[in-house]
């Protein structure tokens, strides 16, 4: 139980440092492509998601407890 | 009442509610972290096209969950759903609930397209939402 909370807070640790560096990220060269961010670090990145899912096994991650999100254009205005 | 506090992000040139929730399901097998943005203008909760690559779960996996197939108009696009029926999301220790929720199995829904928690969620819970972009502050209330 615990170990799930831990789980949770880590994600949504790691959203929060995306989503309030997302124009960092843009500066570093990430800008349409998925990153994936761990303890407040991007440790993959492809324009391909697959790519990034098997770079995050390769390095002995299992990406369904990775923050991944896609890093849109600066303006780019997504209407759901 | 349970309030269920949520982070408002700037996501895509916008202010978005988001919530995140542990998903979990014994079949497919699925325990997992997920993003979604709470969406009033969806009436169903939909698991984004990267959200199913990062959980790993096929479409082949999909197509054995017993029920039809449901079509969904999202961003313009067109996909066809499955749904998983009484799938687990759980916020804290305090509150988790079942709900039936629905994964793309064809069609031409973006592969950035984010997982969205919609209206069924809200009524499923009798929760209330309030959402102020301003004071970049959203919430759900929950009866006990």
């Amino acid at each position: 139980m615990e170990q799930e909370m831990e789980l949770l807070e880590n994600y949504e640790r790691d959203s929060g440092w995306f989503h309030k560096n997302v124009d960092k990220l843009r500066k570093m060269g990430f800008v349409e492509k998925f990153v994936a961010i761990k303890s407040s670090k991007p440790i993959a990145s492809n324009k391909d998601i697959n790519v990034v899912i098997k770079e995050l096994e390769n390095r002995g991650e299992n990406p369904s407890f990775i923050f991944i999100e896609f890093v849109h254009p600066e303006g780019y205005t997504l209407v759901l | 009442m349970v309030k269920i506090p949520l982070e408002v992000y700037d996501f895509a040139n916008g202010l978005r509610p988001m919530a995140h929730f542990l998903l979990r399901s014994d079949k497919p097998h699925i325990f997992a972290p997920i993003k979604a943005i709470v969406d009033t203008g969806s009436p169903k909760t939909l698991i984004g096209l990267s959200d199913m690559k990062r959980l790993r779960i096929s479409k082949v996996q999909l197509n054995t969950i017993e029920g039809p197939l449901n079509p969904i108009r999202i961003g313009g696009g067109s996909v066809k759903t499955k749904i998983l029926p009484n799938a687990k999301i759980k916020f804290s220790d305090l509150f988790e609930i079942e709900l039936d929720v629905n994964f793309p199995v064809s069609g031409d829904e973006q592969i950035n397209q984010p997982s969205l928690l919609g209206v069924d969620f809200l009524e499923k819970t009798g929760a209330g939402f309030s959402f102020n972009p301003s004071k970049r502050e959203a919430y759900f209330e929950i009866e006990d």
